[in-house]
């Protein structure tokens, strides 16, 4: 290649503007809002008393007992018969501040895990619906999707039958389907039988070994996925398909949802987490998904995609960086939902199991005291609840304002 | 000259709600290597179909290539795998876009961007793509190359981008660069700037360019050829001497008619078609220009007229009464 002379005076304008990445921008302009700041705050001392709490401040929940200080109020000096109380005390004689400060630990610890698995499912789904939707899936993309899905499919039948190598078979049942509408021609007239056929034969047969009416329900199961799995799902119905799910999801009330989900899985502070994880799934699946369709309508997608980048490239190089800020956002949110449906679970002794501390399951316990004048019992682990809640709130909505491109100071 | 691209009768359709949208309806055409072709036509009548057909960046569905050919170096694009497709995009042809301002991603660094084109389909190493990337953005008219590959691209000017999109386009050196509407979002100073540099760029990579526009004073004075596109079809097609001197079509004569003259009194009113262009979801059986058209008669409501030779010399032109016309026989 030879040079090129061109008369740069011709060129228009080249002022420089100052140097500003996205982030740097955005860190600014969060620093300038105050309420943002005083969210910000507020969030940083409950992550930083209850992780300090935890690694540095001892407490072993079974073993904290005082009948002798119960009910007392909060003590700000000690004297001879009682230690100091900075919150007073509950109904067993358990320091509130101290339980309060370690179960900020268990309160953060269901928000933060809970909004992982909402968004790491949800967004992940959101995002594949929403590419998919706009992009032509490729063999490989299509081959594992409808693998994956021969998988779960198989899952039904299998537990039925309890017999678990049918759901390798329905997966290569699957990835079957793939191949032969890629390579055979006049696929069409022949998969139509062939798959509900060959899906009812691997639900049947591997019934049989158990019993005849299994063997009868597994081969209608098999049958109908056969049916299914017979046409490679397009991006379109996969969405579709994806998003109906959701907003099943959606459906039903909340609180609801979860309380299901811990009545099945069993009480128990990690099994709060999960219940409070699949109820969020929805909401990043649908923010994700819409963000994904705005974005990838962009020209710089179609550009991308015509200098030959591939789908994972083009993913999570292009499109996941644009649609970061709508999902921070909502993540920060969510974080205050998940703390207060942490809190509401433990509250109705869903959620952590005694005597482990936690902000909700401190209110249950100690409400039918608040009569009697304990109003120390309640007030702390509720203040802790709401101040939480409202840092998170006010963090997001300062977030919001500064991520948002469309407002730039 | 060799032959770059022939396209064999391709029709592209999209299937929506509504019907069939026939957006491309059969056209054939070649382009020799380092020719530029510009191709032009009114908003909606499949010029950028045919060039995202020809990169097979049509989203299928609800878009479908259903008939035709794409021969490209002796290898038909349509019959490649998408792998083999990839590979063509970005190092064989290159596209540069119509609006600069969405085009390159405003969360990345303009710098990384045409590295980014530039380690897909070669085997530098970082260091040395940077270098190529500076080079590049150089070549284009940019100063401060390196400071540049640094900046993001709110921090570029309209023009400078799409000076950026060149590079990057360019940044594998193509056989064949298509240009969709690079100018249309430009103003005018910056557009001359632009078609100046397209055109230095060409004679110096000798690549092919196919530029497509519905500004005819550009293809005017950069086109070794031109197609001139009307309701997905070639209505016709020749020299810029054959398309501006010599005009045959009835529709391009109505163009050009239309366009202000310098010299004309000021309060003249400008000239239009009348009429617009068929709903490409129920295409008239006959030609497409038929109801604007001042010399339409009944034959031509009925059938598709094909594209002729008139000259023997390559001006083609899809038109029942092209003689008559020329001949001067009918007003």
């Amino acid at each position: 290649m030879d040079e090129v002379k061109l008369e740069l005076s011709a060129v228009d304008d080249f002022a420089v503007r100052e140097h500003r990445s996205l982030w740097g921008d955005a860190w600014r302009r969060l620093i300038a809002n105050r309420t943002a700041m005083i969210g910000l705050v507020v969030v940083a001392i409950f992550l930083l008393s209850a992780t300090l709490a935890h690694f540095f401040w001892e407490y072993e929940p079974k073993m904290d007992l005082d009948y002798g200080a119960k009910l007392l109020p909060p003590q700000l000096v000690a004297t001879e018969e009682i230690d100091v109380h900075l919150f007073g005390t509950d109904k067993l004689g358990r320091d509130i501040f101290r339980r309060t400060v370690h179960g900020g630990w268990n309160s953060l610890r269901v928000g933060l895990v809970a909004v992982g698995i909402s968004l790491t499912i949800g967004g992940f789904l959101g995002l594949l619906a929403g590419f998919f939707e706009s992009i032509n899936m490729n063999f490989w993309e299509s081959l594992t999707l409808m693998t994956v899905l021969g998988l779960a499919m198989g899952a039904l039948p299998a537990w039925i039958a309890r017999q678990y190598f049918q759901m390798v078979l329905f997966a290569a049942l699957g990835a079957s389907s793939v191949i032969v509408s890629r390579y055979v021609e006049e696929a069409n007239k022949f998969r139509r039988f062939a798959f509900p056929a060959a899906g009812a034969l691997i639900g049947g047969l591997s019934g049989w070994l158990v019993g005849g009416m299994v063997a009868l329900v597994c081969g209608i199961l098999g049958l109908i996925i056969g049916f299914l799995l017979a046409k490679p799902v397009g991006g379109d119905l996969f969405s579709n398909v994806v998003m109906r799910v959701m907003d099943v999801i959606l459906s039903f009330p909340s609180y609801l949802l979860a309380i299901a989900i811990v009545a099945f899985l069993g009480p128990g502070l990690e099994k709060g987490m999960i219940a409070i994880g699949i109820v969020g799934i929805p909401v990043y699946a649908r923010l994700a998904r819409s963000a994904v369709l705005s974005v990838s309508k962009k020209e710089y997608v179609l550009a991308s995609q015509s200098v030959g980048e591939s789908h994972g490239r083009m993913l999570f190089r292009h499109i996941v960086p644009n649609i970061l800020s709508p999902i921070i956002v909502q993540a920060t949110m969510g974080l205050a939902s998940a703390i207060l449906s942490a809190a509401a679970l433990g509250f109705l002794g869903l959620g952590a199991i005694p005597p482990e501390p936690e902000w909700g399951a401190m209110l249950g316990d100690s409400y039918k005291y608040l009569s009697s004048g304990a109003w120390w019992a309640v007030l702390f682990p509720g203040l802790a609840i709401m101040l939480s809640v409202l840092g998170f709130n006010l963090l997001g909505d300062g977030l919001r304002d500064a991520l948002d491109p469309k407002i730039r100071l | 000259m060799d032959e770059l691209l022939r396209i064999k009768n391709l029709k592209t359709r999209f299937h929506t709600q509504d019907g069939v949208v026939n957006a491309v309806n059969g056209i054939s055409y070649q382009l020799e290597k380092g020719e530029v072709l510009g191709v032009v036509g009114e908003s909606g009548c499949g010029k950028s179909v045919h060039a995202l057909s020809i990169m097979r960046l049509i989203q299928i569905p609800p878009g479908e290539i259903s008939d035709g050919e794409i021969w490209f170096e002796n290898r038909d694009l349509l019959t490649l795998s998408e792998n083999q497709m990839r590979r063509v995009r970005g190092r064989d042809i290159a596209m540069v876009f119509q609006d600069p301002m969405s085009s390159l991603n405003p969360v990345l660094k303009v710098g990384f961007q045409i590295v980014e084109a530039l380690r897909l389909h070669t085997d530098l190493n970082p260091k040395a793509a940077k270098d190529r990337a500076a080079e590049l953005l150089s070549l284009v008219g940019i100063p401060e190359p390196y400071k540049r590959l640094d900046n993001y691209p709110h921090q570029f000017s309209g023009g400078m981008r799409q000076r950026a999109m060149i590079a990057m386009a360019l940044s594998c050196e193509p056989k064949l660069l298509i240009a969709d509407e690079p100018t249309t979002a430009l103003d005018v100073t910056i557009q001359a700037q632009i078609v100046d540099l397209v055109i230095k760029l060409q004679e110096n990579f000798g690549m092919s360019i196919m530029w497509i526009t519905h500004d005819l004073g550009i293809v005017a004075e950069m086109a070794h050829k031109i197609n001139v596109m009307y309701a997905g079809y070639i209505i016709e097609s020749g020299s810029a001497q054959d398309i501006f001197k010599r005009t045959r079509h009835p529709y391009t004569m109505g163009l050009l008619g239309s366009l202000p003259k310098i010299d004309e009194e000021p309060g003249t009113k400008l000239l239009s078609i009348p009429g617009l262009p068929p709903d490409l979801l129920r295409l008239p059986k006959g030609c497409p220009f038929y109801a604007r058209c001042n010399y339409r008669e009944d034959h031509c409501k009925e059938e598709m007229p094909e594209l002729e030779d008139t000259d023997k010399n390559g001006h083609l032109v899809a038109c029942w009464r092209w003689e008559e016309i020329l001949a001067g026989e009918i007003t």
